[in-house]
């Protein structure tokens, strides 16, 4: 009788503590699971990559289609080198595709939002994205918008 | 001087021939080939070490839960954020507070527990009353109370991550107003389950190893004495902790650190 | 070797950090017979006792049992000759999580593969030899300290062994707890042609069973012979025991320097 009761207990206990971990999957993480093992690895260039780093979203139309996984410099080009992994199932983004360095909302962070251009072939694992849009850099804007106002007195 | 440094440095060696020995006494114990009896022992433990352990995990988390929502509200608000709490109450305990808490929690209660039952075994001469009926201690009494550690507590930090996010639920949601659908929302797309959720398990395995390696030597090596039994609980409860905390910063550093 | 000494304990030396415990004992103890090993407090009655049983191993010299070194043994030769001695230890180190019943139980269930019927049969029978067969069900905390160890008894003589080793048997125990203990020994070592050797200093009641007792003193054999040769000794150190004098050849006072240099206060 007491077994029983010991050996009940010892497995609810297990049960509660895997349906714990389930619940954790899919009502907190929401079956997000990072997707490494099905994607495939892009680049772009940008002037200016301030604000960027790695983990950040990588976005299409509004929707998250991979991140960031580092933002160094291209020594020939001497422009920032953005490395992605976008989504395995994510094989419609046209060769002439851009990138622009967007943020979210006023001082949100700073992701990588797509645009798909209307070329028949796709990008494919190691390729370069030319058409870049770089990063608003506040302070430039501040400084430019100050110039015009001085110009225009 | 000289002799201070000497002094030093035997300290040290001291301390690296006892964790050598409490390695092998670990590996004697648990490689070995488990018998039909091994199970319903370790059950036995489970029971022990892990349900007995239920109630405090169960109410600490709903209560840490609850402050997480409730701190994590005042300050969002401030920035008129509050529907972050979710994401903030969830990525706090499934990745830190769950695993070092629970943990800190599983070392006071039961791996405290072990070290004075297994010493007070010693002290009765019941672990060399076994060897004498050529059984060993090391199988039959270290081996079940180490798996038995290693397999509660991460179910354990599950469950404690779970009661806790319906504590700050409570809170948030329930109790200040935030909208449930961004509380799980939000959540919902900050947590990543293989870099968050199980990265905290992967912690709470390192713990559980960590308390209750700590535990069984303590109790298996201490002296025989109230003092020496005494002391090796404190010592249990003392280095665990210490190495609970000192193994998260590690873990953390090597999980989140690539993470700017 | 002659196959009557169970134990014969050669040049032993043990060491306590630098303090030698015993220093080239030499004994020997023969089969059938219920053997004494007394002396003062501190002269390493139990220490010799955990050499016998091999928890312990000495530092100098052997000690064969049953006509096996064993310190030499490894560890499943040790088990086996293990399962032919019973220990009965000071507390009587019942395991408290399992009852009176099961803790008599476990040495035959460890070892032996016996039916459910045979086993219970067999239990209860050494159950009944101590006379504690009503008690089987009770728990190792319900038990007063002389009915644990009359059970631990029960649990040491369950696998019939040849030789038994009692640590104070007597310590701790009311005068009727001590009759019946002394009964028992002498009982079981007949009834069973055991070998017994306890551990005691507890003199009248130990020599009224034994047949042989072994005084040991300064970490060495003092006298042995027959408990009434041990009463008519003229050794001053056994004549000290024997009559529990408080100062004599094994002085009242800890080792220490004289008086007169440790008190304070007082210049040269």
């Amino acid at each position: 009788m007491n077994k029983k009761w010991l050996e009940l207990s010892v497995g609810l206990m297990m049960v509660a503590g895997v349906a714990a971990l389930v619940a954790l999957a899919l009502q907190v993480s929401g079956g997000n699971m990072s997707r490494n093992a099905q994607s495939y690895a892009i680049s772009a260039l940008f002037e200016n990559a301030a604000g960027l780093g790695p983990k950040a979203k990588v976005t299409m139309a509004g929707v998250t289609v991979g991140e960031v996984v580092s933002v160094v410099i291209d020594p020939n080009a001497l422009m920032a080198k953005v490395n992605m992994e976008i989504y395995g199932q994510v094989d419609y983004l046209s060769i002439d595709s851009s990138a622009s360095i967007l943020t979210a909302g006023l001082l949100g962070e700073k992701y990588v939002g797509l645009t798909v251009g209307a070329e028949e072939e796709v990008l494919v694992d190691g390729d370069v994205i030319e058409d870049t849009q770089s990063a608003l850099v506040l302070e430039e804007l501040i400084g430019q918008f100050l110039l015009n106002f001085g110009d225009n007195k | 001087m000289i002799g201070l440094i000497a002094d030093l440095g035997s300290g040290f060696l001291g301390k690296l021939v006892r964790i050598g020995q409490a390695w092998l006494m670990l590996m004697q114990a648990i490689i070995v080939q488990p018998k039909a009896s091994s199970l319903s022992r370790l059950i036995q433990q489970l029971y022990v070490v892990g349900v007995q352990s239920l109630i405090i995990i169960l109410v600490s988390a709903l209560f840490i839960g609850m402050v997480l929502g409730l701190q994590g509200y005042t300050l969002l608000a401030a920035y008129g954020t509050e529907q972050a709490v979710g994401q903030m109450v969830a990525l706090t305990l499934v990745r830190e507070l769950s695993p070092v808490v629970a943990a800190l929690l599983f070392a006071g209660r039961a791996g405290s527990a072990l070290t004075a039952e297994i010493g007070l075994m010693k002290a009765t001469e019941q672990l060399a009353s076994l060897e004498m009926f050529g059984v060993d201690p090391l199988h039959r009494i270290v081996a079940p109370r180490f798996w038995a550690g290693i397999i509660s507590l991460p179910l354990l930090v599950a469950i404690f991550s779970l009661v806790g996010i319906y504590g700050g639920h409570l809170v948030a949601v329930d109790w200040l107003g935030v909208y449930s659908g961004s509380y799980w929302g939000n959540m919902q797309q900050a947590v990543d389950f293989n870099g968050d959720v199980l990265n905290g398990m992967v912690k709470a395995l390192v713990f559980a190893f960590l308390i209750s390696w700590t535990a069984v030597y303590q109790g298996y090596t201490c002296v025989p004495t109230s003092q020496g039994i005494s002391a090796a609980t404190t010592r249990t409860v003392v280095y665990s902790s210490l190495a609970i905390l000192g193994f998260d910063f590690i873990l953390t550093a090597l999980m989140f650190g690539g993470t700017v | 070797m002659a196959t009557d000494d169970i134990i014969n304990i050669q040049n032993v030396s043990f060491y306590r950090g630098d303090r030698a415990i015993f220093k080239n004992l030499n004994c020997v103890i023969s089969a059938g017979k219920i053997t004494a090993i007394m002396g003062p407090s501190g002269s390493g009655k139990t220490t010799l006792l955990r050499l016998i049983s091999g928890q312990l191993q000495p530092h100098e010299g052997q000690i064969r049992l049953f006509g096996q070194d064993i310190a030499a043994l490894n560890r499943k030769q040790l088990t086996q000759i293990r399962t032919r001695m019973g220990v009965l230890f000071q507390s009587g180190a019942l395991f408290t999580d399992l009852s009176v019943f099961e803790n008599v139980a476990f040495p035959l269930r460890e070892h032996l593969h016996l039916s459910v019927d045979e086993l219970y049969n067999k239990v209860l029978l050494k159950l009944e030899a101590v006379g504690l067969r009503g008690a089987r069900d009770l728990m190792p905390s319900q038990l007063s300290g002389g009915m644990a160890r009359r059970v631990a008894l029960a649990r040491a003589v369950a696998m019939e062994p040849e030789l038994i080793l009692y640590d104070e048997p007597f310590a701790g125990q009311d005068p009727i707890a001590m009759a019946v203990l002394q009964r028992l020994i002498k009982d079981l070592n007949c009834a069973m042609h055991l070998t017994s050797v306890l551990v005691s200093h507890d003199i009248a009641e130990a020599c009224a069973i034994a047949d042989q007792v072994i005084l040991l003193g300064e970490g060495r054999v003092l006298v042995q012979g027959t408990p009434a040769a041990l009463q008519a000794s003229n050794d001053p150190a056994v004549k000290q025991f024997i009559h529990g004098e408080a100062d004599g050849v094994i002085p009242f006072h800890f080792f220490a320097p004289p008086l007169q240099q440790e008190l304070r206060g007082k210049s040269e």
